[in-house]
């Protein structure tokens, strides 16, 4: 039996935002342009490393540029290879330009975050406020259950899908996203079926999960021919505004106009009707670049708390304090509910329930990280949080489901000499082809993809040989 | 997410002194560039927590909470960021109204710093048991800190609270950074910077003090382990007597409650223990012949030379071995003096100083 | 020389003495390696997963 791996919960900690990744595949030009915007410069910063974020404080207010060596001297022996990364990853946002002997800011980064500091300029890029009149617009109340119904519509349509259950359907545009994203797909051509990444999504936090669509937005915006800095520039706008406050869409251009119908099918922004000349962001556009919850906390006093809900005891009873019906659908993935009670739901975790989410392509690491994200405050007094016999459990049933591998291929053996068997053996390992090997048979097992090449290789051989 | 707190000197003679200084420092000019700095540590994370400290003669008033809800009518444009106005203008409005409050006829009081330092510590302690209970307050609130931006000299009363305050924080884990923008040196408040991990940074060049601010100040701990941040090379660790308020250089501890004292007495003012005259006489002969200070109010003062300074550590060394016996208990025992290089002189088990028993973190 | 197509299985050696009791029922094992591997015919991997997975859900007991 393989040796279990505990990952502890401070490793997930400090991966990169998922929004990173691709602004690095970007074009130097179009970042270059997104940052003629200050609210985009404040933004992209909050999505910086702690460490990236200083380094950058450190060079923004310098003048001319700073000799490479000047910086590293305040860097700590210790600390040398986490700066190195920094400003590997500086340099691959365009804010760093590469240069080994210097070290300045990208010019049009500087100006911009400069500007979003101080205040000032005439960029416009923190959207333009409404006025505050009689008609003041929505209290933040209804911004919250706006944001949280549009958000589970979306989440309970995916958890539902399959189950014969007939759902609220979200937009349409929402669920060409959610088909594009592969999360759901039809097969031949039936209604949407959640797929075994759909599960996973499921189980990420509201936040990832709210990047994982926009990212994919913005995939799909490259392939409109939507101009990537428009959408990203809006995004970054909505992350800075002020949530409760209205602004005018009059500044907006013909695309940000279409994003808006979009995003507010996601339930990121509010408008009180389709063609108001007003919009208000939700929390979950203000909170796209903070790490506080997208969704308001409570909803209702029955409900409890969104975070922290569930209580899992070591005979693999969990108790899950919630009325929302998108909770329990979630639960229900990989627990085997037993009792349903005004204010809390029943179950157990047991073999056949994990085996089931283990058959969805949910992984056991994701259930337990599931676990431990809602746990209910009362489960963070204990350390560990989760009783160690069920998360071994847990992981023990996937080993189980995984008893077995297999890999197609070819089975080389009847070699005449030894010399043939080393020969052809090292130029499979060049490859990288061989799975298997054993030299008293004079055998070997190659991958079905290094046949061919085995094949001529041999081939080749006997000819020389021969002639 | 990471809380500050900024204590800002505001004491308006002694900013108008440095506004004559050379190179000059006006008050506008000086809070434009902390502004910015505050509008950085906002910037960092959208969940960072701030709150600002005004220490005026007399008063020492709340100036900006991250807390506070932002007001309707705050003028908002589309060129900046909606919490960095509301900052600004809190901060500007309510400097300029305690300042137009002062008026000009009063006599200058000294200003009311170690109200704002102990002001800003309850605010961190509030903050760091507030929020729900169960979670431990690590959680709630990691590294929080407190940084004094001042330009007042040391003033020798208020040593002891700006200890008690040291103590506070050393308890709370909270770091408190110091810069002097205009003056001398404070000698308490390097303490305090040195015994709570922080960094003193005395300001060689007024005109960089933003960046001075941001490249010292704005890295929360585990950045400045990556880093590093400017750090005092040598700490004054003179403490300040109880009974006249003067930084000594020798001074008399009590042995049962530590209390400071620039000459022997009979009877310890704090805890009224009696100490056996026979002590009292010896260490009065064995005194060297050295005023505590040289601007020393005590009566017993008598001029003395800098050379006679650097003897005294050994002579008080030596005297406290002499007298630390069990049978001649209570006794007054000498205090060795920490001399200003930053090295100190553990004396035969009697305390030197009441800063802490635990190193600093 | 030769190259047989199959399929490798990598498995614990109690899988192992499942198989090749299944084996006895109806040939597909082509080569077996060692106490880890086994190689059998690749169109009959689908079957053999299925069977094995009945087999093994028989040697466990849950409580309801």
């Amino acid at each position: 039996m393989p040796a279990l791996q505990r990952p502890s919960e401070a490793d997930k900690k400090d991966s990169p935002h998922a929004l990173l990744p691709f602004l690095q595949t970007q074009s130097q030009t179009t970042l270059t342009r997104l940052y003629q915007r200050p609210s985009s410069c404040l933004s992209v910063f909050r999505l910086l490393a702690p460490l990236e974020r200083q380094i950058v404080m450190n060079l923004l207010w310098l003048e001319s540029a700073i000799a490479t060596s000047t910086m590293v001297a305040w860097v700590q022996r210790d600390g040398r290879k986490l700066y190195e990364e920094a400003l590997g990853n500086l340099s691959r946002l365009h804010i760093l330009p590469n240069s080994a002997a210097k070290l300045a800011l990208n010019f049009t980064f500087k100006t911009s975050l400069r500007q979003a500091l101080t205040g000032g300029g005439t960029s416009g890029s923190f959207g333009v406020p409404a006025e505050k009149d009689e008609h003041s617009g929505p209290s933040i109340k209804t911004l919250d259950s706006f944001a949280l119904e549009r958000w589970e519509t979306i989440l309970h349509y995916m958890v539902s899908s399959g189950t014969g259950q007939q759902p609220a359907k979200p937009s349409q545009g929402v669920l060409f996203l959610l088909q594009r994203s592969s999360l759901m797909s039809s097969f031949h051509g039936g209604p949407l079926q959640i797929t075994s990444s759909g599960f996973q999504f499921l189980l990420h936090s509201p936040h990832a999960q709210l990047w994982d669509l926009l990212l994919q937005y913005l995939h799909l915006a490259q392939e409109r021919q939507m101009d990537l800095v428009e959408v990203l520039g809006f995004l970054f706008m909505l992350s800075t505004m002020e949530l409760g406050r209205e602004y005018l869409t009059e500044n907006l251009s013909t695309t940000q106009g279409v994003l808006l119908e979009d995003l507010r099918d996601y339930g990121l922004i509010w408008q009180s009707k389709p063609k108001s000349r007003r919009f208000s962001p939700t929390r979950l556009g203000t909170t796209l670049t903070s790490s506080s919850p997208p969704l308001p906390t409570t909803i209702s006093a029955s409900s409890g708390p969104l975070d922290g809900f569930i209580v899992l005891e070591t005979n693999y009873r969990i108790y899950a304090y919630t009325d929302n019906p998108l909770q329990t659908a979630v639960l229900n993935l990989f627990v085997s509910l037993k009792y349903r009670f005004p204010n809390l739901v029943v179950g157990m975790i047991t073999r056949d329930s994990v085996r089931r989410a283990l058959m969805n392509g949910i992984t056991a690491d994701q259930i337990i990280s599931y676990l431990i994200t809602h746990a209910h405050p009362q489960m963070r007094k204990n350390n560990p949080l989760l009783p160690v016999t069920v998360q071994d459990q847990i992981r023990l049933w996937e080993l189980e489901k995984n008893r077995l591998k297999s890999s197609e291929g070819y089975l080389y053996t009847a070699f005449t000499s030894q010399a043939d068997y080393d020969l052809v053996l090292n130029y499979a390992k060049q490859l990288d082809v061989v799975l298997w090997e054993n030299a008293a048979k004079r055998c070997f097992f190659g991958s079905l993809e290094g046949h061919l090449r085995i094949k001529e290789f041999i081939e080749r051989r006997t000819q020389n040989s021969n002639s | 997410m990471s809380h500050l707190s900024v204590v800002l000197d505001l004491p308006p003679a002694q900013w108008h002194r440095s506004a004559r200084h050379d190179p000059p420092l006006a008050l506008p000019d000086f809070l434009s560039h902390v502004l910015v700095f505050l509008n950085a540590h906002i910037a960092n994370n959208a969940e960072n927590s701030l709150a600002v400290f005004g220490a005026f003669p007399g008063t020492s008033p709340l100036l900006y909470s991250s807390a506070d809800p932002v007001p309707a009518r705050l003028p908002i444009d589309s060129n900046s960021y909606p919490s960095f106005v509301h900052l600004d203008h809190a901060v500007a409005r309510r400097v300029t109204a305690v300042l137009d409050s002062l008026g000009t006829d009063r006599a200058p009081e000294p200003s009311a710093l170690v109200g704002a330092i102990t002001k800003a510590l309850c605010y961190v302690n509030r903050l760091a048991i507030s929020p729900s209970s169960a979670a431990p307050a690590e959680h709630v609130l990691p590294d929080p800190r407190l940084l004094i931006l001042s330009v007042s000299p040391d003033l020798a009363t208020s040593y002891i609270p700006i200890m008690n305050s040291v103590f506070s924080a050393q308890k709370l884990k909270v770091t408190i950074d110091v810069c002097q923008v205009f003056g001398p040196d404070t000698v308490f408040l390097q303490q305090a910077a040195h015994l709570t991990g922080g960094s003193y940074i005395h300001l060689e060049r007024r005109d960089a003090l933003l960046q001075y601010l941001i490249m010292a100040f704005l890295p929360p701990p585990p950045i400045r382990k990556v880093l590093a941040v400017p750090t005092q090379d040598k700490v004054d660790f003179r403490a300040a007597c109880f009974c006249h308020k003067n930084i000594v250089d020798i001074g008399f501890v009590c042995s049962v409650c530590l209390s400071i004292f620039c000459q022997p007495v009979p009877v310890c003012s704090t805890c009224r223990t009696k100490f056996p005259i026979k002590t009292l006489q010896r260490l009065n002969q064995s005194r060297p012949l050295l005023p505590s200070t040289p601007r020393s109010t005590s009566p017993k003062s008598s001029p003395g030379t800098p050379a006679g300074a650097r003897t005294a550590p050994t002579n008080g060394a030596n005297l406290a071995r002499s007298i630390s016996t069990p049978n001649e208990l209570p006794h007054s025992s000498n205090i060795g003096s920490r001399n200003s290089n930053g090295r100190s002189h553990s004396m035969g088990g009697s305390v030197t100083n009441p800063g802490p028993s635990e190193a600093p973190r | 020389m030769r190259a047989i197509k199959g399929v490798l299985f990598f498995c614990d050696p109690a899988v192992k003495q499942i198989l090749l009791v299944m084996n006895e029922k109806q040939s597909f094992i082509i080569e077996d390696l060692d106490d880890h591997h086994l190689v059998i015919k690749a169109d009959e991997e689908y079957r053999v997963r299925r069977e094995l997975e009945t087999e093994l859900e028989k040697n466990t007991y849950s409580l309801d």
